[in-house]
Parts: structure tokens; C-alpha cells; sequence
């Protein structure tokens, strides 16, 4: 029932989304007829994270339900092995193609031979960079995500003390955009200072030993900020180990093994990128691209939710229910605020994004 | 006695000793950049991070020794840790009886033992009865493993492993807590490296192994079944994977499918370190051991340095090779001085 309700609300945001950005017709632009069987391809990193299986589980739901078959790959983020995957969608004849891609540069390859066979690309969760190629890139808001836990994190720290930050991996572009805006917030305080860097790689096992290090090397922090929720975690039961549950902790992602750590104290919180929402958005916009409505808007940035110890029961599977969403027109309306708010900070962050390629283009 | 061979003679035990001179020399370089490098709750951080892939090294030394190498380790250390943590969380379900099975936590870890074992005899099985080669043959299991780990959950992670106290299976996190201020996972490294060194050094095993390495066709005619020794080389390389896998999920409480993704790597590592020969024959336990602290006391003291992880590449990959190096010049010296020796006895 929560799901169906769930999908019921999502469905209404995207529709709703789609009603203020107005859909054009294609009149200048021919629309890509697609590869002519119904099936849909779904090509994403490695399901053993959670957050990536939310990709496939939720896309192939949606698939379903509007009638398509939907077929999950996974890339395991190797540019080469995605390119095999799109060439065996184009192959394979795929109506459409869902990819939460292999890296920025590395997948406009793939994308241009899937654009060149008839072949509709919708990019959820990580963008490339290169404008035309795909049809929708639905891009989770690193930028505003960061920066709205680290504000939680800033006054769960009461404003001053010593920290330190396990970043991702450092060539990812998502590590460099979460660390910038966690210090964006966080270096406005002079009391704060940051006196370990290390990176984790993303990885649970690294995080925990780096951070048993750093606890031998700097005993006076008082917190730790992390790239993702999965260092988050192993951050967590290294401080627990160490006795030292004093220690404020946030991460990034949403995922239910971070948000247990809300709930029992252990992490101040994190920003939820609203997968299961821009999975179903990006399915629902193929579904509309193949019956003839294109989406406005190529890029589209999805807000986080910043969740703490206040909110943190309204998180689960990624997926983010708003409190009081008892009835039906309840949630629709709650929904179309959330879906206006959404297209102001849509705007905001398309300039902002602007300003990062440009960077990034030096 | 001439002064050259003097000379020859002081390099060579000071090459003999090359790795533990590394470690000293690291110690006392950390413990000068960063003052509390010496603390006891530093030392037994390092060692209980060295344990993990010191375990996995102890195994991979035996079967370095022989010739082989072991590709799986890192595999079934993930797999192991599902397994282990699928056990705990949702016991083992007979579809055929249609019943759920709990077992209390002595059972689980013989259950993994087992396992680690089973696919180490596979390892084996595969290499000297189908003729595959070693590189090849655990490739082929590390791919398998890997599947399976995420299978057992479709991917997700089991989290917060504590048991249920109604079902009597509590108290796996032992594994990854501290006795006396030591953690478990260094009691276990301990205990397996002088079971190791003594399998190794004392046991007609030890001798079986070196010689399959040294020259299998010989060991085979002086009677020695190499392919039994080969198989159970790679059922010890499992048997120590299997502990890894359990200890690492007992210090996460939680089980990932993708732990232990390149661990076999560090353990190759620190066995070369240690001085094993990749082309089989030689190698010691000790060697081993004091390679994996090297790997460790540089992975440690560069994070508490602040030294960037790219840097530490960078530096592991440098001493891998200085190592192999060093260790060459060694065994072509060894070479010389026996030339020298049979001349001046002539």
C-alpha cells in the first residue's frame, strides 16, 4: 500500500514537474523512434550497493507497470563494459535506455552510439558532460545536498571544534562537488578546522581503518564528514569501537544502514538523494519521449532532503515520504509545493552548475 | 679469509635481514614525525589492521611457495562474510523441509572454516586434476566467489550483525572486539602464524611443500604426492581467507558484499615483501609476517600523516618493487659466494 502510494506521489511530482516546464512538441527537433522491440534497458554500477539496486528495482517496477520489459545491466563503473552494454541494447533493438552512467567523459561514447542508432538515453544520478546526446539527465543536487547536512552538522557541532573528512574517491566528480560544498558551509565558522584529509575510496572496510588513524593521530576531533553514507557507516563503528560516540558524523546518499545510525544517535544525519524518485521521473519521461512528448529540459536537478534525528522516520529504501501524507489530496498538494520548490532550486542550481563546468572546462 | 668476502658477507646478512631493517627504519621514521606513532593503542591499531591481510599472506605464502598463486582470497572474504552474516540474520532455510535453521556462533565459524576450505579444494581440484593453471583456475573461483557474495542477498548489505538473544546466536562481534586490550583478530593472527611456521619448518608438510616448489618433477619421482600438497595449499589459502572474511564482519557489524575487493593483492604483496620467491622453492612465515607489518606501518603511519592516498600508491607500489629487487641481488650474490667459496677450496 505505502509503495503504491509512494509510486502514486512520485508519478503526480513528475507530472507535475512536466506541467510547469510545460511539454513541447517536437516540432524542430525529430524525436528518436527508439530501436523498435519494448524493452527497456537499464544499465547502472554494481547492485551490491543499495543505492544502485534502488536504480534497477525501482526502474524495472515502473517498466512494468507502464508495460515494458525492462532488462538491468550492471557496468560496474568500467567505460568499456558499458559501451558493450549499450551496444547490446542497440542490438538487442532497446526502446529505451536508463543508465546511471560509468563517468562524465568516458560514457558520451556510449551515448552518441545509442543516439546514433534511434535510441533514447535518460541519465539518472550522474550527468556527462556533453548536451544534446541524451534526452533527460536527472541529476541528484550534490551541490545543495551537501551543504544542507553540513548546516546540520555545523549546529550539531555547536560551532567550533576539531574535524576531519573521508572524502570518496578523488577522481569521481561527485567527491570534489560534495567536499566543496560541505566546506562552503562549514569554513564560514573560523572555530571549526579541519585536520585530516584522507580519502576512502568509497569503501567501508578503508573508512573505518582510516578512521581508527586518524583517531590515533588526532584524539581531539570532534567530528567527521564523509562523502558517502557507506564511510559514514564505517566511520560510525570505528568511533563506537574507540569509545568515542561523541563523535558527530554525516554522510551523503540515504541509505537505511546511515539512517539506523540516526536513529540510534550514532550519526547526525544525511543528505537523501532522491533515487527512487528520479529513477520513476526517468521512466516515466521515456515513457512520454516514446509516445511523442519530449521533456523540456535536458538537465534536471533533483533537490536532497537533508535528513536528521527530526525527520528520520519518513526515510526508508531511499525512498522519502513526507510526514502527514494521510490522504490522497493531502499528499498530491504537499507534492506540487515540493514540485515547485523543486523547479526554484532546479533554476538556482542550473546557474550554479554552469559555474562548475566552467571551472571544470579550465 | 679475504676482506672482499668480508665485505660480501656482512651484505648479505644485512640483505638476509632486508625487510625487518625496512620495518625498524619505518618505526623509527614515524614514531619522529608523529610522537604518539609508539603508543601502545597505535601499535595495536597497526596490528590489528595488518592482521587482515597478514592472515590472507599466511596462506598465500604457502602456496607461493609451490609454484602457485591465489587469486580467490579476496573473493571468498566477501563471501565468507555473507554467508556468516546471512546466517545470523536469516539462518539457513531448507527449502526441501521447509524449515529456517539457527546455529549458535562456534557452529557458524566451523561452517565458514569449512567452506573456505572447500573452495580452497576446489582451487586445487581444478589446478592439478584438470590441469589449469593456477593464475587462471583461481581467476575463474575469484569471479564465482564474487557472484555469490552478491547473490546471497541480491547485493544488499546485512547490517548491525549482533544476533537474537531468543535464538541463541549472539556474540559473533567477539571476533571483532578486544581481549585485554588486543584485538581478537591479532590473537588469530598470532596463533595461525605459528601453526604456519610450524607446518612450515617442523613438519615433513613444510619440506613436501618446498620441494613441489623447488623441482616438482623430482619431488615426484623422491615420492612425494605433489598434487595432495598442491590441493592443500590452496585449502589452507581458503582456511585463512574464511577467517579474514568472519573477523572483518565482525569489526563492521555488517557484512558487505564487495569486502575484501583487491585483498588478495595486499597479501601477494606482503608475501613478496617477506621475501617468498614468486617462482616457488623458498620462503618463511616469519618473512611474511614481517612483510605484512611493513605494508601496514606504511598504510597507517602515511593516513596518520595526512599523506594523500595517491601518495600512498604511489610509495606501496615503489617498495614492492625495491623489494623484489633487493631481492634478486641476493640470490645472484648467494650465487657468487658459492662460486667463491668452491674456488678457494680448489
Amino acid at each position: 500500500m505505502k509503495v503504491k502510494k509512494m509510486l502514486a506521489c512520485a508519478v503526480t511530482a513528475a507530472m507535475a514537474v512536466s506541467a510547469l516546464s510545460a511539454p513541447v512538441m517536437a516540432e524542430e527537433a525529430e524525436l528518436l523512434p527508439g530501436g523498435g522491440s519494448n524493452i527497456i534497458y537499464c544499465i547502472t554500477p554494481s547492485p551490491s550497493n543499495p543505492y544502485f539496486k534502488t536504480v534497477q528495482d525501482i526502474a524495472t517496477a515502473k517498466g512494468e507497470e507502464l508495460g515494458y520489459e525492462v532488462k538491468c545491466q550492471s557496468h560496474d563503473d568500467d567505460a568499456a563494459k558499458q559501451l558493450e552494454m549499450f551496444e547490446a541494447a542497440i542490438a538487442d533493438g532497446a526502446a529505451a535506455i536508463i543508465c546511471d552512467n560509468a563517468g562524465a567523459d568516458a560514457s558520451i561514447e556510449a551515448v552518441q552510439k545509442a543516439y546514433d542508432a534511434g535510441i533514447p538515453t535518460f541519465l539518472v544520478d550522474r550527468e556527462i558532460n556533453e548536451s544534446g546526446l541524451a534526452v533527460a539527465q536527472l541529476v541528484a543536487d550534490n551541490a545543495q545536498g551537501a551543504a544542507a547536512i553540513a548546516e546540520a552538522w555545523v549546529e550539531a557541532m555547536n560551532y567550533e571544534g576539531q574535524y576531519a573528512e573521508l572524502l570518496g574517491l578523488e577522481s569521481d566528480t561527485n567527491c570534489q562537488v560534495r567536499s566543496d560544498n560541505f566546506h562552503s558551509v562549514i569554513d564560514e565558522y573560523p572555530d571549526l578546522e579541519m585536520v585530516a584529509q584522507q580519502s576512502a575510496n568509497w569503501d567501508q572496510t578503508e573508512a573505518y581503518e582510516k578512521t581508527e588513524a586518524i583517531l590515533q593521530s588526532n584524539p581531539e576531533i570532534t567530528g567527521i564528514i564523509c562523502g558517502n553514507d557507506t564511510m559514514a557507516c564505517g566511520a560510525v563503528q570505528a568511533c563506537i569501537d574507540a569509545d568515542r560516540e561523541d563523535i558527530k558524523i554525516i554522510g551523503v546518499d540515504g541509505s537505511d544502514e546511515a539512517n539506523a545510525y540516526i536513529k540510534s544517535g550514532n550519526m547526525v544525519g544525511t543528505a537523501l538523494q532522491q533515487i527512487a524518485l528520479i529513477t520513476e521521473m526517468a521512466v516515466e519521461q521515456a515513457d512520454a519521449y516514446l509516445n511523442g512528448t519530449a521533456p523540456e529540459q535536458e538537465k534536471q536537478l533533483i533537490p536532497c532532503v537533508a535528513v536528521t534525528a527530526d525527520n528520520t522516520d519518513n526515510l526508508s529504501g531511499f525512498v522519502y515520504t513526507e510526514e502527514g501524507a494521510a490522504d490522497d489530496t493531502a499528499a498530491e498538494e504537499e507534492v506540487t509545493d515540493e514540485a515547485a520548490a523543486e523547479e526554484e532550486a532546479a533554476d538556482d542550481a542550473a546557474a550554479e552548475e554552469t559555474e562548475t563546468e566552467e571551472t571544470e572546462a579550465e | 679469509m679475504n676482506k672482499k668476502t668480508n665485505n660480501n658477507q656482512l651484505l648479505m646478512t644485512l640483505l638476509k635481514g632486508r625487510t625487518f631493517i625496512v620495518l625498524i627504519l619505518l618505526v623509527i621514521f614515524f614514531s619522529v614525525v608523529k610522537d604518539n606513532f609508539l603508543a601502545p593503542s597505535t601499535l595495536t591499531m597497526v596490528a590489528k589492521h595488518v592482521a587482515l591481510y597478514g592472515i590472507l599472506a599466511l596462506g598465500m605464502t604457502f602456496v607461493i611457495i609451490t609454484g602457485g598463486i591465489d587469486l580467490s582470497v579476496g573473493s571468498v572474504v566477501g563471501l565468507v562474510g555473507m554467508l556468516a552474516g546471512g546466517m545470523i540474520q536469516e539462518g539457513l532455510t531448507l527449502k526441501f523441509a521447509g524449515v529456517t535453521l539457527y546455529f549458535s556462533v562456534p557452529m557458524i565459524v566451523i561452517f565458514m572454516l569449512v567452506v573456505g576450505c572447500l573452495i580452497g579444494a576446489a582451487n586445487g581440484l581444478i589446478i592439478t586434476k584438470l590441469n589449469v593453471a593456477p593464475f587462471i583456475a583461481t581467476l575463474g573461483t575469484m569471479y564465482i566467489c564474487r557472484g555469490f557474495a552478491n547473490l546471497r542477498s541480491n547485493g544488499a548489505t546485512f547490517s548491525d550483525i549482533a544476533g537474537y538473544e531468543g535464538l541463541g546466536n549472539t556474540g559473533f562481534k567477539a571476533l571483532g572486539s578486544n581481549f585485554a586490550s588486543i584485538p581478537a583478530g591479532v590473537y588469530v593472527f598470532a596463533i595461525l602464524a605459528v601453526i604456519a611456521a610450524v607446518l612450515l619448518k617442523k613438519l615433513p608438510f613444510g619440506w613436501y611443500v618446498l620441494a613441489v616448489g623447488g623441482n616438482e618433477k623430482s619431488a615426484r619421482l623422491s615420492g612425494i604426492k605433489a598434487d595432495k600438497i598442491k590441493i592443500l595449499v590452496y585449502m589452507i589459502s581458503g582456511f585463512c581467507a574464511a577467517w579474514v572474511g568472519m573477523i572483518n564482519t565482525a569489526q563492521l557489524s555488517a557484512a558487505h558484499p564487495a569486502s575484501g575487493d583487491g585483498w588478495e593483492m595486499n597479501a601477494i604483496a606482503a608475501t613478496v615483501l617477506g621475501g617468498t620467491s614468486m617462482s616457488g622453492g623458498s620462503g618463511t612465515v616469519l618473512g611474511t609476517v614481517v612483510g605484512a607489518f611493513v605494508i601496514g606501518v606504511i598504510n597507517d603511519g602515511m593516513t596518520m600523516c595526512g599523506v594523500s592516498e595517491f601518495w600512498q600508491k604511489v610509495i606501496r607500489g615503489v617498495v614492492i618493487i625495491l623489494a623484489v629487487v633487493i631481492d634478486q641481488t641476493q640470490r645472484n650474490l648467494q650465487a657468487k659466494m658459492a662460486l667463491q667459496a668452491r674456488n678457494e677450496n680448489k
